[in-house]
């Protein structure tokens, strides 16, 4: 016979056992969803840190397409004629002009574009604490170099992401920003200006860069980051994560929480939990009121104009930079743009891209880690990646130069001067304090723990002496036996029923 | 930790001493961080244009008001000038002379700004903001406070001032009605965004000068403002038509200075950088926290 | 105890998100829909968690970890089934993989042309000249042409060449900042001597850091400041940069008045206007 057959025993479960039988015959998933199940997730509390930033994507996504509904990604100009007074009777971009419709004429427009907008500065933080979290745990030793490839991709993607995605709306403040990038573009030597006349087709404003940017952010870089995202979480789930030292866990398990329903529970709660807090602050919190800043003219300008968070730090390293530029043989190279702007970033990410391969050549460590450091026990990794954030948050800082100024009453050239030395003073200073801090702890027994009371009491000498309480049973922060996860399928014979799961007695 | 015991402690104090001790040091020191300022003791060419209903005293010839239905400049009446000169001999002579002309008693040419020729506008402005008496002589920006004459000891001592060399601008009253708020934002953006922001809180400028936030500026100080130029700022005449200017007062007193939230909080107009800093450490901050429940400490 | 807790945040996430709908019927205002979605969400997903953490087993358990590496044998079958199945067939035709190899090396650089080329034009033109000329009128934003009479010392407005002032790319490049800075003929730099007629100093708005418009003047320090990044040009010396990133100082504009005492500018700008590029010599 040339049929396969199919008749099979029923499944004892009613009705969703025979969809489960409909879905096997066709799909073979019933061997590969156990083992799925099974999964046991490591649920130490920095492990969420990651997942911060995932919902906060889903949530991109899902007002993101909201957004598109209602944007028009065209510089052509209108006049304006809507509920903001002080716009009426301008001739304003589409582009403008539907975002500010999109704030005040589309019911819950604003409470998107707010929670958009929020949601990406959480993701691109999410992503900062999740990779920060990474790094000091060491947890992109081997095997998992390619995931910090692959995460360090998409910090750069979600970054130019979230700049591409708040010019859109062509306000003067964001316009600005699309000025200094395409200065930026242009001073890159030989071929600067030929990227930027490719790309804004001609000299800058032009009137293509609005739609090309919309569809850049719109489309491919979303589904690049959705490839990337999946390969991500694909590469964790056949890898399994990693989890601190511990009772019962070693270099060869994962001891935690099984996937259903714990993990998923508390992934789905969490996912809820993210979304209400974006969109609890797309409530109260005012984000990027474009329309108080006024379209965007080349002639006009604002003072104090800062992109977002996660450019400041090249606002800032332009701010404090001297004015270089090498002028000879009939041409002009603006080092004061180029070596911040270009060549800075490239090294910084360059960097963090090689950082796997240079604790490695550093270490000679090439063995498989599934079990993460304590980072005060590996100081000089921590010395480094606290050196690193001393130093962007230093030059983060350099962005708001004459907002210090203003605050502080203080002349805003000595504040540029003093940023300038703190540049260089803070980062060297961080280095060593780190360093001692860490050597310190891992000297301290018991750091990091809990807390555990102490008796004291008098010798007859007058000296005191510290004991530790003996701790109550409700107090007592027990760590149990790891178990493995029941099955509850009584097996004929004694083979596995899928990889992974042990069998326990009943 | 034994931190105590370590010269940590002594490089944490440097660390937050030394920036301390370089502020402070600025602070003190602006002026002499700071290029020489020369004052303008001269003004020609100072007016409004579009000035129509001019009105003359009928006796004696002299301009009383001029201006339009946008703003109406009123030039101070001569019968406040002695209240004016005593005032301004009580407050003001100790540093701009008793002559008004900045030749104070010791004789000192220039070391305090001449105050003839400036119009009444310009004298009005600096005392009824409170920016005059200066509190701190020697500052390189004297800041608005609370001033120390009322409305009315002010326009007396402009109009003593103004009568020993009667100029342009005369003290103005805005009528906002049939303003336009959008010319008035367009202007605003246009000439006025680039130091005060787009929001109008203001900033600092070169060597400690500053912007003033526009948050509690009263209409008429505004146009005063605008047509003498304080201090630092470019004295717009020529190029703004006082229909133009009642446009930026309309919209300076209405948007900026009570602007619409629809959002939310406004977290003080400060920008992407206040909202980084809301993002990352209410937004992450709260998240990581909810995390830290959610997980597990070991 | 805990079941009623999660009972209790359950009721109200449900009773908020039905709020939110009457919120959104009502069209009441913007920051209710957001109140009530997001603490109607973050309650379900306080109850989610809770139900999770404290009514689901509680672990931990435990998963054993097999080799990721396959073994010897497989690794060793797999790479000579790449290498020998593939080289094989690559050795016994050489000629024909080199030209393959060509024929794929070619076509992954010339179909990139399109995806450069075409995007936009080579870059010229503005790039190097603005629209400023020979007896240009010096316009305001809103078209109205400058005199000599219509500014006073420490004066400062936004000029434009006559015609270009509302256009995108008129205003990019052609945007100039016009100073009074005294009454008589000023002198910025030597050959500049008919440059600034009576005391009026025009220049390029554009910054030569970044290209941001240069708007903020401080009339008693006569220095010109971008908003941007604080460079600082002093405007009695040719806008030389006296702090800040800028390298470069601002291109002036030559000025002339006609016989109507109305501004024009002699020619266009000696070099070109913004941020420094690689042809700029």
């Amino acid at each position: 016979m040339s049929t396969i057959n199919t008749t099979r025993k029923s499944n004892p479960y009613g009705k969703v056992g025979q969809v489960i039988n409909e879905l096997d015959d066709r799909l073979g998933l019933a061997k590969g969803g156990r083992t799925l199940l099974d999964k046991v997730f490591p649920d130490h509390w920095s492990f969420m840190l990651g997942e911060i930033a995932l919902y906060s994507f889903v949530v991109l996504l899902v007002t993101g397409i909201f957004l598109t509904l209602f944007y028009v990604p065209s510089s052509t100009l209108v006049v304006y004629h809507g509920a903001y007074l002080p716009l009426v009777g301008q001739k304003i971009s589409q582009a403008y002009a539907s975002s500010v419709d999109l704030s005040f004429a589309v019911r819950g427009g604003l409470l998107m574009r707010q929670m958009h907008h929020w949601a990406c500065d959480i993701f691109v933080g999410g992503i900062l604490v999740h990779m920060a979290r990474v790094f000091f745990t060491g947890a992109f030793r081997k095997p998992r170099e390619g995931n910090w490839t692959i995460g360090t991709t998409l910090l750069v993607l979600s970054i130019a992401e979230g700049f591409l995605g708040y010019s859109l709306p062509d306000d003067l403040v964001s316009g600005t920003g699309i000025r200094i990038a395409y200065s930026i573009i242009e001073s890159v030597p030989v071929v600067g200006t030929y990227i930027a006349f490719f790309l804004f087709g001609g000299n800058f404003p032009g009137t293509v860069v609005l739609g090309r940017f919309f569809i850049i952010h719109v489309l491919l870089i979303p589904l690049v980051l959705l490839g990337l995202v999946g390969a991500h979480l694909f590469m964790l789930v056949q890898q399994k994560h990693t989890q601190f030292p511990g009772k019962g866990r070693t270099e060869k398990n994962v001891v935690g929480t099984p996937m259903y329903p714990v993990f998923m529970a508390k992934t789905t709660g969490f996912l809820f939990i993210v979304g209400g807090a974006i969109a609890l602050l797309g409530a109260f919190a005012q984000i990027n009121p474009i329309w108080q800043f006024g379209f965007y003219e080349p002639a006009r300008i604002s003072y104090a104009v800062q992109p977002d968070f996660y450019m400041g730090f090249l606002d800032g390293i332009l701010r404090i930079w001297p004015a270089w530029q090498f002028n000879a043989f009939g041409h002009t190279i603006p080092l004061e743009v180029t070596l911040p702007t270009v060549v800075f970033p490239t090294i910084l990410f360059a960097l963090v891209y090689a950082w796997p391969t240079i604790e490695r050549k550093y270490t000679g460590d090439n063995e498989l880690h599934n079990l993460l450091d304590r980072p005060s026990f590996r100081p000089k990794r921590t010395a480094v990646g606290v050196t690193m954030f001393v130093f962007l948050a230093t030059i983060f800082v350099g962005s708001s130069t004459d907002v210090i100024a203003n605050f502080f009453k203080v002349s805003l050239n000595t504040v540029l001067v003093e940023m300038r030395v703190l540049t260089f003073v803070l980062p060297a200073l961080a280095y060593p304090i780190t360093l001692k801090i860490c050597k310190e702890m891992q000297g301290f027994s018991g750091a990091g723990k809990r807390k555990t009371t102490n008796i004291v009491t008098r010798t007859e000498e007058g000296e005191y002496v510290a004991t530790p309480a003996p701790v109550y049973v409700d107090d007592a922060h027990e760590e149990l036996d790891a178990l493995p996860v029941p099955t509850f399928v009584v097996e004929e014979d004694e083979t596995m029923v899928s990889t992974g799961v042990r069998r326990a007695e009943r | 930790m034994k931190l105590r015991h370590t010269p940590l402690l002594l490089i944490a104090t440097a660390l937050v001493a030394g920036p301390l001790v370089l502020f402070a040091d600025a602070a003190g020191a602006g002026t002499s961080s700071s290029p020489a300022i020369t004052y303008q003791t001269s003004r020609i060419n100072a007016g409004t244009p579009n000035s129509t209903n001019v009105t003359k005293d009928p006796k004696t010839g002299a301009i009383t008001s001029y201006g339009d239905s946008a703003i109406t400049y009123t030039v101070p009446s001569p019968a406040l000038n002695a209240l004016g000169q005593s005032l301004y001999l009580q407050n003001c002579a100790s540093c701009h002379g008793t002559e008004a002309n900045g030749v104070p008693a010791d004789g000192t040419q220039g070391a305090y700004p001449n105050l003839q020729g400036l119009g009444a506008a310009t004298i009005d402005f600096w005392i009824a903001s409170g920016r005059m008496p200066a509190a701190d002589p020697r500052s390189v920006q004297a800041e608005r406070r609370v001033p120390r004459l009322t409305d009315q000891q002010a326009v007396a001592i402009s109009a003593w001032v103004n009568s020993l060399a009667p100029s342009y601008p005369a003290i103005p009253s805005v009528n906002v009605k049939d303003g336009n708020y959008s010319n008035g934002q367009a202007l605003f953006a246009l000439n006025c965004a680039a130091c005060h922001t787009i929001e109008g809180a203001g900033d600092a400028l070169a060597f400690d000068t500053y912007a003033p936030s526009l948050r509690h500026i009263p209409g008429y100080q505004i146009v005063e403002a605008i047509r003498s130029g304080p201090g630092n700022m470019p004295r717009f005449t020529g190029n703004l038509s006082d229909a133009q200017v009642r446009d930026i007062v309309k919209y300076v007193t209405s948007y900026v200075q009570h602007p619409q939230n629809p959002g939310g909080l406004g977290l003080g107009g400060l920008g992407p950088v206040a909202e980084g800093f809301v993002a990352l450490l209410i937004g992450v901050g709260l998240l990581a926290l909810a995390g830290y429940w959610v997980g597990e400490r070991e | 105890m805990v079941e009623q807790v999660i009972t209790g945040l359950f009721i109200f996430g449900l009773l908020f998100t039905l709020l939110f709908a009457v919120a959104f019927v009502q069209n009441w205002a913007p920051w209710t829909l957001g109140a009530t979605l997001g603490t109607g969400m973050s309650l379900f997903g306080i109850g989610i968690i809770a139900w999770g953490k404290y009514l689901m087993p509680r672990g931990p358990f435990v998963e054993e970890r097999h080799d990721l590496a396959s073994s010897d044998e497989e690794r060793e079958a797999f790479t000579a089934a790449i290498v020998e199945r593939g080289g094989g067939v690559i050795k016994r035709r050489k000629f024909l993989a080199g030209l393959l190899g060509t024929g794929v090396g070619a076509f992954s650089i010339v179909s990139l042309f399109p995806w450069v080329r075409s995007l936009g034009p080579m870059p010229k033109g503005t790039l190097f000249h603005t629209d400023w000329g020979k007896g240009s009128y010096l316009v305001d934003i809103s078209g109205r042409r400058i005199n000599v009479s219509d500014l006073t010392i420490g004066s400062l407005v936004t000029v434009f060449p006559e015609g270009m002032e509302h256009t995108d790319n008129g205003q990019a490049v052609d945007q100039t900042v016009l100073i009074r800075v005294t009454n008589q003929d000023f002198t910025t730099r030597k050959g500049r001597e008919t440059w600034a007629p009576q005391g009026y100093v025009a220049y390029s708005k554009l910054c030569t850091h970044l290209g941001c418009p240069v708007g903020l003047y401080e009339q008693e320090l006569e220095l010109l400041v971008c908003p941007c990044h604080q460079s600082m040009f002093n405007v009695t010396n040719g806008a030389m940069p006296t702090f800040g990133p800028a390298p470069r100082p601002l291109p002036q504009l030559p000025l002339m008045v006609d016989s109507n005492g109305f501004l024009q500018s002699q020619s266009d700008f000696h070099e070109p206007v913004g941020p420094g590029f690689w042809e700029r010599s």
